[in-house]
């Protein structure tokens, strides 16, 4: 008889050859090679503290006639930790989802079940086909001050562990970044840029659930970011570059009444309208290029007092 | 049905929902802050679940998004009448209870108290925006609580507090909608549609 048999990883396994007799005459093979003698006690295979690439199919044939007699699929691995659950809206107030991860693998399969509990209420949460470990869940009540519990249970054939969240509807609420953001310079004004975006798209109701955002900016030539938070509206125009100078800026989101900021949308560059350099001929125009120059590096603009306590996702 | 809205009704609803949107969300704010006070002061723990406490509003709502201008209305009125009649108790308690020693908590519940009787006041303001009756007073009046214990009470003030600053999102959602310009027919009905 053919079976996958599971087992841990360091543990000493022992197996016997289906019905022969202790003492029989057999053979083992350990995908297909003939294994030492030395693991033998008897017609019995034993293999000590088995690791991850002792897996494998093992054999056992009968001596004289080298009928199998035995074959199982020896899987080492490990029992499942508790697993890492992480539950979010970013399509408030249609619903959640929930994902999760094992901290390390296990190497053999791991089944897992979710139970999401509001209140009293059992609520389902649908797998998604992709990705694999998440399932969402539609929310039926909005402004709830009844907390939801789900918890994740994860099992395999060595050992089985689970986790548990509990959190208020508002508190999961996270959109995603901000999309289709572009940063140009305005012409005729070595200062500014206008930078635009848009709602995030799994965003459902933007207008019944406005998102204000927060946007950030440097010129590549500084770490310090310059933050400035708005209330409403997808575009701001910065009015305090440097003349000349590189920025980087990326936005983020949150519902203007609840929950955390989204991570930082994808990172734009733009640098600043400058006036095109004067068609001059003479060594003097040469030089009045080059000292030109030079002078356009003016001081820092003071930083905006960022809202306190304002911090977006990392 | 609800009168076709005229430019200047319009233009009124619009103006008495942004202000309303503003005050619900200073009202939310403040509350939240009352909220973190309360527990600290009363020695409660943040993550105590409270049971649904009897005559206090529930903001947990399902299908919120079907409902019609004028329900989001008397569900408000109706909610905030009953938090004006419980904050006043609870500051009636506080000063029984407590005298001095927390009377940072008390000017915070009578200020918060203040909000909500404005916000009420607003919402009956909407309402008769709509040429809608205004329900009578005694009809949304919460039922007078039995004696509870000291334990109690807290309980029963967190409980009320955690559902105000629901209320107050949920408000400021409802004059969201409200706000919009009379929707399409067929789409989700806005106040001008009110059955």
């Amino acid at each position: 008889d053919s079976h996958i048999q599971y087992e841990r990883v360091g543990a000493d396994v022992t197996m016997k050859c289906g019905s022969m007799d202790w003492d029989a005459a057999v053979t083992w093979t350990a995908n297909g090679t003939d294994i030492d003698e030395s693991h033998l006690n008897g017609s019995y295979l034993i293999l000590k503290n088995v690791d991850l690439s002792q897996s494998g199919q093992y054999s056992c044939y009968e001596g004289s006639s080298w009928h199998l007699k035995y074959q199982t699929y020896l899987r080492v691995g490990t029992p499942p930790k508790e697993p890492v659950l992480m539950c979010r809206s970013n399509n408030y107030p249609k619903g959640f989802y929930c994902s999760w991860h094992l901290p390390t693998p296990t190497y053999i399969p791991n089944s897992f079940n979710i139970s999401v509990i509001h209140g009293t209420k059992d609520m389902v949460c649908e797998k998604d086909a992709v990705p694999k470990n998440r399932c969402h869940i539609r929310l039926l009540q909005l402004f709830s001050t009844v907390k939801y519990k789900v918890t994740l249970t994860v099992t395999n054939a060595l050992g089985k562990n689970f986790t548990t969240l509990t959190f208020d509807e508002f508190a999961i609420v996270k959109p995603d970044p901000p999309e289709s953001v572009v940063a140009k310079p305005v012409p005729n004004n070595p200062r500014r840029l206008e930078v635009s975006w848009q709602n995030p798209s799994s965003w459902p109701d933007p207008e019944s659930f406005p998102l204000k955002f927060f946007l950030r900016y440097r010129p590549l030539i500084l770490d310090q970011w310059q933050h400035v938070e708005l209330s409403d509206g997808t575009s701001h125009t910065i009015t305090d570059a440097y003349a000349g100078k590189e920025y980087i800026i990326q936005v983020a989101a949150k519902d203007t009444d609840i929950g955390t900021w989204s991570d930082w949308s994808v990172a734009v560059h733009a640098t600043p309208w400058t006036e095109e350099p004067k068609h001059l001929t003479t060594e003097a125009q040469i030089t009045e290029t080059t000292s030109a120059s030079t002078s356009s590096f003016m001081a820092p603009p003071t930083t905006k007092i960022c809202d306190k306590g304002a911090v977006v996702g990392s | 049905m609800a009168a076709a809205d005229s430019p200047s009704a319009a233009l009124r609803r619009r103006d008495l929902c942004s202000r309303g949107i503003r005050l619900a969300g200073k009202m939310r704010a403040d509350v939240v802050d009352l909220l973190d006070a309360y527990v600290e002061q009363q020695g409660l723990d943040a993550s105590a679940s409270v049971a649904a406490v009897e005559g206090v509003p529930l903001a947990a709502v399902e299908r919120w998004d079907e409902q019609t201008g004028t329900q989001r209305l008397l569900e408000n009125l109706a909610a905030y009448r009953a938090f004006r009649a419980l904050l006043a108790q609870m500051l009636e308690e506080q000063r029984e209870q407590l005298g001095e020693a927390d009377a940072g908590l008390g000017r915070a519940l009578a200020a918060v108290l203040l909000q909500v009787s404005a916000f009420t006041y607003h919402l009956e303001e909407l309402l008769r925006l709509e040429s809608r009756g205004i329900p009578g007073e005694e009809e949304d009046g919460p039922p007078a609580p039995p004696r509870l214990s000291l334990f109690e009470q807290k309980l029963r003030g967190l409980g009320v507090l955690r559902e105000l600053a629901q209320w107050a999102v949920r408000s400021v959602r409802d004059l969201r909608q409200l706000a919009k310009p009379s929707p399409a027919p067929g789409a989700a009905p806005g106040l001008a549609e009110s059955p």
